[in-house]
């Protein structure tokens, strides 16, 4: 009943919160200098031509008009035109959406699988060397800066060796290909994502291997593990069988929100790797000053936060019955 | 927004009033710690590579004093008009135009420290910001823009884990005691929670610290930083734009490794305080 | 735990088998790959302001007349012939070729005045100015357009001759609809084009956005086979396929390792020395029309003298820009207008400086300044003549000069114009000029200069001038200086408003040019803005795969080499 009107409550307030993100956004873009007409510096387009774009863009309204209007926009669902594009603003971000959605949550399950390997042996060997060795290489992997990383990787694997593609996520030789099917393409998405993969989970394995370790190492101290050890199972069983599952649940925790964020999380990753996601389209449109469409990008991740916040809220109340609403 | 401001002089007041035995508990905790944290060999390789970079961010004055060629951002060596390698002119080498490596990389700690710090502070004492962005809206891109945009973006993380943690913590025996006994709100929260809180809230700080400074790096890189800074981001972005990151290692490498290692430091002191602060903390991990 | 591990290994094997697949799978087709540097905006082409996008819409869309590669003279496209001017009546009479569009149907007089009309009714930005100025589109028969002029204009031969024209048939039903909207030219703007119906030698076959798009070779465009201007036209090549690289270092490996046959878009410098190394590479330089130069405000202290602008000149090193700071890779500029448009550049300006060493440089300044009226505390040059640090330099009127700045775009967005601030910054100082350059985020420093007027100087640039020399008059008109309007400076002289204002009305290209000379004169002698330097285009290809590329102005990226470009025949293949 508590926990009812807790997410009742939370429901509301994220409202509100997106009320006023949704504001925020709406002043900072038009406060940032600059608009998309004044980057065009082309002298031969004359000072009509200028009043003619914004008007068609609808920015000679004054700034209230054009807030009602986003208002309405986002209230009905449609987010409006992008200048840049000159499309429906939704249109392109369900277009991007699943290639992001594609990309992250497989390195994110592939590093979490990889950190729960590592951790649980980690944790096992508490204070052997493997055990230090395992916990300064996480670090210092998570602590790689990721587009440095990504372009050493691109040089190494990409072009020195040539074992994988330079960047993108498809070849066109493979799509144009009259009789290339399904299987064919499918295979060539996976094998570009090698290398982006490849350098997310070498950057996000480690955060993975130190939750698991220390989530091991507690539950290591709990009862029933000593009672498993006192009826003489072996320790392998116990470690797999026993301790680790229950370790892994912060992990899971930790993936539900890494999946939340990594939504934006991509920015650097599919710019360096010229993967056409989510994250690419949000540099871009603020770098072009596309209001339409990098509100719309904001807004949407917001929202994803947002109801992930919520629901892992919700979720720790459910792991930590010290918790009450 | 007057929460944070209003919390702040309160502890201190507590203190003024029971002078003698709460400095001495304090005085005390911090040494305990510190011997805990002695031990700590992580703790230890965190500390000495956050002395250096300290160091690295004070010296960061001293190259334009020697001569102004060796600006970080100004400075362009006369006789130099294209990237070349580390000299004993230039111990790193110089950039494209012929500014000195070592010099930047010397003021990239500098920011680093700042925007690191700094946003972390301010996303904890986050009603101070207010008053900055009133001060410094409308003024194009700044440092100071960059850090706020990075604490305004991350101040509901820190958020979410005290208010869980006091949650969490309200109803442990302790304070039901201390509820029992008659103790009011104020006093709770600022005597039995807030002491408690603290060493995450510490913890966090370390975190946010790492993640600002990433931050900051990331959107260097993408073109978003200050122009009239030289951060590590900015070097980089510097190294990639101008068609050398495959050419100049010596330009390429030094900014990149600096980021790692300043947050691998950042990482390591905050793992070791973790394990001097309360063990139970530990769950608290590093976010992606 | 085993299960995982055969997983595992499972997963290695399929990489290593796409390894190998990849590998083998070497392209031997005839298609161009093409690299790009952003994705192109739209294939609609009332949209397509952007480069990228008018790389792919200006092989699919054509105009009546183009430029010849070399000379840069008129040459009939869709025209057959060069337009005959009735000067009595005000008309000029283009006939057209016997062309098709590429879903087969005849391109007549009808569609050119269709397309002519569309822009007129709708206002069509960046086009509408082109077409304003015109009366009437009569069409006599199905090969022959007459335009009636309103009023004698200049830009009638380089503005609208130049429009791509589009089809009735295509079109029609998208501007009926458009017009019942609220907007009608934002309809019309953000109308999605899937199919583009052109005239060009390349047809639209897929675009996978954000990945790749392909263009098939058409098999109804009317060169094909044809001489036109002493070139045989093809095209050679059945394929073009453009990919999106979102870097350009990663786009230059992609060359070296043979993913892409040519890279759309200029090369850094710092390429040069490894990319000249590599055997299967070719550089192409070319000149480019562009400016890139330094403005001051004219509307208040200290840049309202045109003495110290004068002095300016004479510090500013073009020579140590060109050589050091663009790395050989383009050439200094006295005119406006580039010394490339041959037909408009006055070549008799003055150079201020130009040869001089640093030290007669500030001597002729000091000099310069010294007879304004301007004072120091220690002046930059000692009584015998020789060079001293110098210390407050004081207005004619006897006020000290206060510090200003030279706005310049960060170095992330261009190095060049960002250190050239820098550069210039210490020659100023020199002088005794508290100069201070400061690089601003881009669109900040346009809201500073254009918008609201509040700056000392600024480094800017245009990079894609077009050969028409109207904008002359756009950046130095009186009536332009306006909040966002082209006259940034804002220099106000009545004589050069009347010559300018004759220039745009003067229909006989000589009379013209005598006109735009004049323009330029002033403009070299009243200095609102410096000209700088103007930067190369360098662009790669490899080599082992396609020959014939035609070198232009802007570089190879044109519709020539388009249609000339053949794949090189390896011997044995």
């Amino acid at each position: 009943m508590a926990l009812r009107r807790f997410v009742l409550r939370r429901l509301v307030e994220i409202a509100v919160i997106f009320f006023v993100i949704m504001t925020v956004l709406f002043i900072l873009f038009r406060l940032a200098p600059g608009d998309p007409v004044s980057r065009m510096v082309d002298p031969s387009m004359t000072p009509e031509d200028a009043r003619l774009l914004m008007e068609s863009m609808g920015l000679d309204q004054p700034l209230w008009t054009q807030y009602i209007y986003y208002l309405k926009n986002v209230v009905t669902g449609n987010m409006g035109v992008s200048f840049h594009y000159g499309e429906p603003v939704i249109g392109i971000l369900m277009d991007r959406l699943p290639n992001t959605i594609l990309l992250f949550t497989t390195s994110i399950i592939l590093s979490a699988l990889l950190g729960v390997f590592l951790g649980k042996i980690a944790a096992w060997r508490r204070g052997e060397r493997i055990d230090t060795l395992m916990t300064i290489g996480a670090l210092f992997c998570h602590t790689l800066f990721l587009p440095w990383l990504a372009l050493i990787m691109i040089w190494f694997f990409g072009y020195r060796v040539g074992w994988f593609p330079i960047t993108g996520m498809i070849s066109p030789e493979v799509w144009i290909h009259p009789d290339a099917g399904f299987m064919a393409k499918a295979l060539d998405v996976l094998y570009h994502m090698v290398l982006p993969l490849m350098t997310l989970v070498l950057i996000h394995f480690g955060s993975y291997l130190l939750v698991m370790r220390s989530s091991m190492l507690d539950t290591l101290k709990d009862d029933y593990i000593i009672t498993a050890r006192a009826k003489g199972l072996d320790e392998k069983t116990i470690r797999d069988h026993h301790a680790a599952p229950n370790a892994a649940l912060p992990v899971v925790t930790s993936v539900g929100l890494s999946l939340a964020f990594s939504i934006n999380g991509g920015a650097l990753t599919e710019t360096v790797f010229t993967w056409p996601g989510i994250g690419r389209e949000l540099v871009f449109s603020v770098s072009h000053s596309d209001y339409p469409l990098a509100q719309a990008a904001f807004l949407l991740i917001a929202i994803v936060v947002l109801v992930a916040n919520l629901v892992v809220d919700v979720l720790y109340a459910y792991l930590d019955p010290r918790i009450r609403y | 927004m007057g929460h944070p401001s209003s919390l702040s002089p309160t502890p201190k007041n507590t203190h003024s009033i029971s002078a003698g035995k709460q400095r001495h508990h304090w005085v005390e905790r911090f040494l305990d710690g510190w011997a805990v944290y002695r031990k700590n060999t992580i703790g230890r390789i965190g500390m000495a590579l956050l002395g250096i970079f300290a160091l690295m961010a004070l010296a960061s004055f001293v190259p334009q004093m020697v001569d102004p060629m060796y600006h970080p951002m100004t400075g362009v060596d006369p006789e130099i008009s294209h990237s070349t390698g580390p000299s004993m002119r230039h111990w790193l080498g110089t950039d494209f135009i012929g500014r000195d490596i070592f010099s930047q990389l010397l003021a990239g700690a500098r920011i680093a420290f700042m925007v690191g710090i700094s946003s972390a502070l301010i996303s904890i004492l986050f009603g101070t910001t207010i008053g900055m962005v009133a001060g410094y809206a409308g003024k194009g891109t700044d440092i100071w823009v960059i850090v706020l945009m990075i604490a305004l973006f991350r101040w509901p993380g820190v958020a979410r884990v005290i208010r869980s943690q006091t949650l969490s913590l309200k109803h442990r025996p302790f304070i039901e005691a201390a509820r029992v006994a008659g103790a009011s709100h104020g006093r709770i929260i600022f005597r039995h929670i807030l002491p408690n809180v603290m060493p995450l809230a510490l913890l966090y700080m370390t975190f946010r610290v790492t993640s600002a400074i990433i931050i900051e790096a990331a959107l260097a890189f993408l073109g978003f930083g200050d122009p009239g800074s030289v951060s590590w981001g900015m070097m980089l972005q510097w190294v990639w734009k101008t068609g050398h990151m495959f050419q100049a290692p010596y330009w390429l490498l030094p900014p990149g490794i600096c980021i790692s290692l300043i947050t691998m430091a950042f990482y390591m002191a905050g793992r070791a305080m973790d394990d001097v602060l309360d063990p139970r903390l530990r769950k608290e991990e590093i976010k992606p | 735990m085993i299960s995982r591990c055969r997983w595992l290994s499972h997963l290695c094997l399929l990489f290593t088998v796409m390894a190998i697949m990849a590998c083998h799978e070497e392209s031997r087709s005839n298609a161009l790959k093409i690299g790009l540097a952003e994705e192109p905006r739209t294939l609609n082409i009332w949209l397509a302001s952007d480069a990228n996008s008018r790389k792919v819409l200006s092989l699919i869309y054509q105009p009546l007349y183009i430029y010849d590669p070399d000379t840069l003279d008129l040459v009939p496209w869709l025209a057959e012939s060069m337009p005959m001017f009735d000067e009595q009546n005000l008309t000029y009479t283009v006939r057209l070729r016997k062309a098709k569009w590429s879903d087969g149907t005849p391109f007549t007089s009808l569609d050119v005045a269709f397309t002519g009309r569309l822009i007129q009714s709708f206002k069509v930005p960046r086009y509408s100015s082109k077409w304003k100025f015109i009366k009437q589109i009569e069409t006599p028969d199905l090969h022959t357009v007459v335009f009636h002029l309103k009023k004698p204009m200049a830009s009638f031969l380089t503005g609208t001759l130049f429009t791509p024209m589009v089809q009735e048939k295509e079109w029609a039903s998208v501007a009926e609809k458009a017009k019942t909207t609220e907007k009608p030219v934002a309809a019309l703007l953000n109308h999605r084009v899937h199919h583009p119906v052109g005239t060009g030698p390349f047809t639209l076959e897929q675009w996978q956005r954000g990945a790749f798009l392909h263009l098939k070779k058409s098999s109804y465009f009317f060169g094909t086979g044809k001489t036109i201007n002493g070139r045989i036209l093809g095209p050679y090549v059945d394929d073009l396929v453009y990919t999106v690289f979102g870097t350009s270092d990663v786009a230059v490996l992609a060359l070296k390792k043979g993913s892409i046959d040519m890279f759309w878009w200029p090369i850094q410098p710092g390429y040069l020395a490894d990319l000249s190394r590599q055997a299967d590479i070719r550089l192409f330089t070319n000149e480019k029309s562009a400016l890139y130069f330094i403005g001051f405000n004219l509307r208040h202290a200290p840049f309202d003298d045109p003495a110290l602008r004068r002095a300016v000149a004479y510090l500013i090193d073009k020579d140590f820009i060109v050589s050091r700071i663009l790395q050989g890779q383009g050439t200094k500029m006295f005119s406006v207008v580039p010394a490339e448009n041959r037909f408009w550049y006055a070549s008799d300006l003055p150079r201020y400086g130009d040869g001089l060493s640093r030290e007669n440089r500030l001597k002729t300044a000091y000099r310069l300044l010294s007879e304004a009226g301007y004072t120091w505390t220690v002046p930059p040059v000692d009584a015998d003549g020789d060079i001293q640090p110098a210390k407050a330099i004081r207005l004619p009127t006897g006020q000290t000069m206060n510090r200003f700045t030279i706005l310049t775009p960060p170095a992330d967005y261009d190095p060049h114009r960002a250190i050239s601030g820098l550069m210039i910054q210490e020659w100023l100082r020199d002088l005794g000029l508290p100069a201070y350059a400061r690089p601003m985020a881009f669109s900040s420093l346009l809201q500073q200069v254009k918008g609201n007027h509040d700056f000392d100087a600024f480094i800017l640039g245009y990079g894609r001038l077009r050969l028409d020399p109207g904008y002359v008059r756009n950046l130095f008109h009186s009536s332009n200086d306006k909040s966002r309007g082209w006259n940034m400076s804002g220099y106000h002289n009545p004589a050069f408003d009347r010559v300018a204002d004759r220039s745009v009305t003067e229909m006989d290209p000589g009379k013209r040019q005598v006109l735009v000379k004049e323009m330029q004169k002033m403009i070299a002698r009243d200095l609102p803005y410096i000209p700088l330097y103007k930067p190369s285009v360098v662009e790669a290809v490899r080599k082992d795969r396609f020959d014939g590329w035609v070198e232009m102005l802007e570089g190879i990226g044109n519709i020539w080499s388009m249609c000339q470009v053949k794949p090189v025949k390896h011997d044995g293949a």
